[in-house]
């Protein structure tokens, strides 16, 4: 908190862009009436527009961008998380050799002894846009480090996400809203969340190729043109290769259209725009090689293929009506309708069984990763502020003045906040709609309360002169409560980003109650030792978490990743974690494991560490072992999970523990309490007794947060079970020396 | 069947010798009892006798689940009866599964029938599960964890696989009461447009639309959802002085309550910013045109600034009002 008031030059840009568009506004309205609002010589109102407009799309980039830097300019151009770390390594691969070699790359650093074909099991968009990039600069003798350019590609795309919602708000509603949708989006912490500097994941390019596609979607829908619709394909393919979400894209789009059909807005433009977008798209996304021949055979991808074929019903019927009597088209409508209705009727079954099927996820893994789960209102209040309350009024707006291109955003954002209700990290999705519908509720607005100013200077006929003078006080306060809102907004914005989402977790940092910083080093400290004290083929165990990480920057074999495709290896890992020393040692005999790596927070007081998620692994072990490892076990008899005295013995003698708490209990860190404290969980550890039979210590980082042991060999010689034999044949030599 | 045939195994066998077929035959016989009974019903109901000649006394070579219960309508023990349920599902899969054999019986004892086994067994709680196995006692692992594992079939199924090595799929009759709900609903909206198959212009009212869709919003952002995955307490009454708190204090979790004082607080939001622009737009005199804009402009600000305090009071370290 000692922090907060740190480089705040976002939130000034911020504010000073919000406060442009209320006044491109208060430009705008002036223009609409052909009053000539703006003073000086405003000849050409077109040509103002469009600077404000571009000069507003410009700070708002900017804002984005800065307000992003935040875990940049307070530790440095690091690549942050888990995943990243794998973009990263795949995009250096990348960059090094060449994109073939990328496509067939396959890895025999990850999943020891299986590896992993990367080329085959990636989107590949993230690592080709940003090897793009680099290739370009490095065309341009601008040399910059690969490493560069993946930190801040997510910055620079939010600047292009932020076009891509004006564009879309704009098509929407009008050029204000739109404007202001950008400054919403560039700021929001639903999205800064996934696309701060150094997070380099597939959500930061792809909710700009999300925003992107919807856009000229919306464009072909109006105009019925084959160009936009190729172009919207474009961009879906880009979508594809970047990240699994596109999905939604070829949910809503067929959605969209037969929501038009249903109210009965089908043309001519519909048509051609669906029946093209979906032919070249399910080419397009076919091409990508991880997801094949998925668009024609997983359920997902049906409710696209069901509405296609009721498209092309529904236009032959039309095309039928014009040629037949009404007689003989009314039997053939009621046959129609029927097959349509059960077409439908299946779709809509299918379609609740999906969103069910995100709810009633329940194997350990996925329940162990905190993203899966439901959202509370706080984190929805949390990541959106005043535009959680205000879009339904935009919602309620567009419904109200309906058209085929709000039919679309209006589903989008009902289908959208379902999915962000069921699952906390689908925020992302919605994140984009808010901001769009907030824009329009806000621009609503603002229309309507300044633009009265304008009509002031040539009073409408009925208005007289006394109500014009009652009500521009309540106009201006309407104004200035609205702004102050915004500004709150920002105010938050900045906050929330500052504190929560600028972390690179990499890199830790902790205050002193006089505000000075202690950077905590040491993950990278202990990955650099293996990297340089290791055999570059050693096999390093750890929990999966690690994997990215371990295979990132210590460049070492790894076992299990974030990866987490088979199950049955990974618990085989937490088996060897939970169990005691002599049946680990077995099972990192069978895996040729050399070195263990955990994470122990006991001593500072981290509490993401091993122990805390040890749990999971008994969980996730038990689920295939459940003969060896059993979850009872190790808690007491009164179910509770200590690390104390009381803990049950299974606990205080696994693998983990022992290698959590060795050589712990010697270590007094403070005068009031005892030796053997651990901060995390505030106990005095049960086991402080703690010998190794098959492992050793090999390296443990400052402070303490990762241990590294080097699993031995088996003895040169097995110990006999018997005496030696003994001879009565005694060398004579050597007595005879012994003599002299 | 595999029951019978093994019967008559064990009847041949019983030729063999003098003291073990007085054994035999008595097995034989318990056995073919306990099969008629589970024949029958698939949970046997027992009573203190029943209890000692078939569960306890030896011999046996076939497992027994007993659940210790008080069913008893003046009981009063509604946990007796959910996990009443749950037994009777995961017996019923057992007797009617491929792998049914006379290995493994469910029985139950109810305390108004057989208080006498309560006290032998030095039980004191219900509902208890408890495993008997083929030979010797039960130990401490054969009582079933109610406490923290709860009743359902399925870890029934799992510890019950766990001490006897047989694998119950534990089948629940499907529930058809969704189904029949969707059914009834579709059948009464169909229903309701052909009676006014006349005049279908409320279909294509915008009004009714938008206010469907806000629900939906509404619902979600107010964190519905989690309520309906996580099912949390309605509101927490402190037991020491007895205050109700509606606002949880962690901004990990949520009441019930709470969730609804949200949807409220954003509903009127919305409905203030939606004011404000009927207030600009409608055609009504000035005086209530700004009555409606004053209105609107006092539930924003005033209910955005409740939501903010609560958000506040929930989210500890945040430093705006």
């Amino acid at each position: 908190m000692a922090e907060h008031s740190g480089p705040d030059s976002g939130k000034h840009k911020a504010n000073h862009a919000n406060a442009n568009s209320a006044a491109l506004l208060h430009g705008r309205a002036g223009a609409g009436t052909g009053a000539g609002g703006l003073s000086g010589g405003l000849s050409q109102p077109a040509g103002w527009q469009s600077l404000l407009s571009f000069t507003i799309l410009f700070l708002a980039w900017l804002a984005g961008f800065s307000s992003r830097l935040f875990a940049v300019i307070r530790f440095e151009s690091i690549i942050h998380e888990f995943d990243p770390w794998f973009n990263y390594r795949s995009t250096h691969h990348l960059a090094s050799h060449g994109f073939y070699e990328f496509l067939n790359w396959f890895d025999e650093r990850a999943w020891y002894p299986l590896g992993r074909i990367v080329g085959g099991t990636v989107y590949p968009g993230l690592m080709v846009t940003a090897g793009l990039i680099h290739w370009i600069l490095n065309m341009l003798n601008i040399t910059v480090h690969i490493r560069d350019v993946c930190v801040f590609l997510a910055p620079v795309f939010s600047g292009l996400t932020a076009i891509s919602t004006f564009l879309l708000t704009r098509e929407l509603w009008n050029q204000g809203a739109g404007l202001l949708a950008a400054c919403f989006i560039a700021i929001v912490p639903g999205y800064i969340s996934r696309s701060v500097a150094g997070s380099f994941d597939n959500e930061g390019i792809a909710i700009f190729a999300l925003q992107f596609t919807y856009y000229l979607w919306v464009k072909s829908v109006k105009t019925g043109s084959v160009f936009w619709t190729i172009c919207c394909c474009l961009s879906y393919f880009y979508m594809v290769s970047a990240w699994g979400g596109y999905v939604f894209i070829i949910n809503l789009i067929p959605l969209h259209v037969f929501v038009l059909l249903l109210m009965q807005r089908y043309s001519r433009r519909v048509y051609i725009a669906y029946s093209t977008f979906y032919i070249v798209g399910l080419i397009l996304s076919m091409q990508i090689p991880f997801v094949g021949f998925q668009p024609i055979r997983t359920s997902e991808h049906m409710a696209a293929a069901g509405v296609f074929a009721l498209l092309q019903a529904y236009a032959f019927l039309q095309y039928l009506r014009d040629r037949l009597t009404k007689q003989e088209f009314q039997t053939l409508f009621f046959l129609g309708v029927s097959l349509a209705a059960g077409i439908v009727f299946l779709s809509v079954i299918y379609l609740t069984y999906t969103g069910e099927w995100y709810a009633k996820i329940h194997i350990p893994i996925i329940a162990s990763v905190s993203e899966h789960q439901p959202t509370t209102w706080v984190s929805f209040f949390f990541d959106l502020h005043i535009l959680v309350c205000t879009f339904p009024a935009g919602l309620w707006f567009c419904i109200k003045n309906i058209n085929d291109e709000r039919v679309f955003v209006a589903l989008y954002a009902i289908s959208a906040v379902y999915f962000a209700g069921v699952m906390v990290r689908l925020m992302l999705t919605l994140t984009p709609v808010v901001c769009m519908l907030s824009a329009i509720a806000f621009s609503n607005v603002f229309e309507h309360y300044l633009g009265d100013d304008m009509k002031r200077e040539n009073p409408p006929v009925e208005d007289s002169s006394d109500e014009d003078d009652k009500r521009n006080p309540g106009n201006l306060i309407v104004t200035m409560l609205m702004l102050m809102l915004l500004m709150m907004f920002a105010v938050h914005c900045t906050w929330v980003t500052s504190n929560a989402y600028s972390s690179p977790s990499v890199v830790l940092a902790s205050y002193n109650h006089d505000g000075t910083r202690n950077i905590l080093d040491d993950f990278r400290e202990a990955y650099y030792w293996l990297r340089q004290n290791t055999d570059e083929h050693a096999r390093v165990m750890s929990w999966w978490d690690y994997g990215y990480q371990i295979a990132g920057m210590a460049n070492r074999t790894t076992l299990v990743d974030n990866n987490t495709w088979n199950n049955s290896h990974i618990a085989l890992v937490g088996k060897a974690m939970s169990s005691n020393e002599t049946a680990a040692y077995e099972i990192m005999r069978s895996l040729d494991v050399d070195y263990v790596l955990i994470i122990f927070g006991g001593v500072i007081g981290y509490s993401g560490d091993d122990i805390n998620k040890f749990l999971w692994m008994v969980r996730i072990a038990e689920g295939e072992h459940p003969k060896d490892i059993r979850e009872s076990d190790y808690f007491t008899p009164q179910g509770e999970f200590r690390v104390d005295k009381a803990g049950s013995p299974t606990l205080l003698n696994c693998l983990m523990y022992k290698m959590s708490y060795y050589r712990f209990g010697e270590m007094q860190l403070d005068f009031r309490t005892p030796p053997g404290f651990d901060r995390t969980r505030n106990a005095e550890i049960g086991n402080k007794d703690i010998k190794f039979k098959h492992l050793e210590e090999a390296f443990t980082s400052e402070h303490w947060l990762v241990r590294i042991y080097k699993v031995k060999k088996l003895d040169n010689r097995e110990t006999l079970d018997h005496k030696p034999r003994v001879t009565n044949i005694v060398p004579k030599q050597k007595t005879a020396v012994l003599d002299l | 069947m595999y029951g019978p045939r093994y019967l008559i195994n064990l009847l041949l066998l019983s030729g063999v010798g003098g003291g073990e077929e007085k054994s035999f035959n008595l097995l034989a016989e318990k056995v073919e009892q306990l099969m008629e009974w589970s024949s029958r019903r698939s949970v046997i109901r027992m009573n203190g006798d029943k209890f000692r000649r078939f569960v306890k006394a030896p011999p046996r070579n076939y497992s027994v689940i007993v659940m210790f219960t008080a069913l008893q309508p003046q009981r009063q023990c509604s946990v007796c009866r959910q996990a009443n349920e749950e037994y009777q599902v995961l017996a019923n899969s057992w007797r009617y599964s491929s792998a049914f054999s006379n290995k493994l019986f469910f029985t139950i004892v109810d305390y108004d029938e057989g208080a006498d086994v309560f006290q032998q067994l030095n039980m004191n709680s219900a509902p208890t599960f408890m495993h008997f196995p083929p030979k010797g006692k039960p130990k401490r692992a054969d009582t079933f964890d109610l406490q923290r594992i709860g009743f359902a079939a399925e870890q029934l199924a799992k510890w019950i696989a766990d001490r006897t090595d047989v694998h119950i799929r534990v089948f629940r009759p499907p529930n058809y009461s969704g189904t029949i709900a969707l059914a009834l609903l579709v059948s009464l909206v169909g229903g309701l447009l052909y009676l006014r198959r006349n005049n279908l212009e409320f279909i294509y009212n915008k009004t009714g639309w938008a206010m469907a869709a806000l629900c939906v919003v509404f619902a979600m952002t107010s964190g519905q959802m989690w309520n309906h995955i996580r099912g949390p307490p309605y509101a927490h009454k402190n037991p020491q002085n007895g205050q109700v708190s509606y606002i949880h204090g962690s901004s990990q979790a949520q009441f019930v309550a709470e969730s609804h004082i949200i949807l409220l607080l954003n509903a009127a939001i919305t409905m203030g910013m939606v004011l404000l622009n009927e207030a600009a737009t409608s055609k009504g005199d000035v005086g209530k045109r700004r009555i409606i804009c004053l209105v609107g402009l006092g539930l924003v600000v005033f209910f955005f600034s409740f939501l903010l305090s609560i958000f506040r009071s929930k989210y500890h370290g945040y430093p705006y009002r």
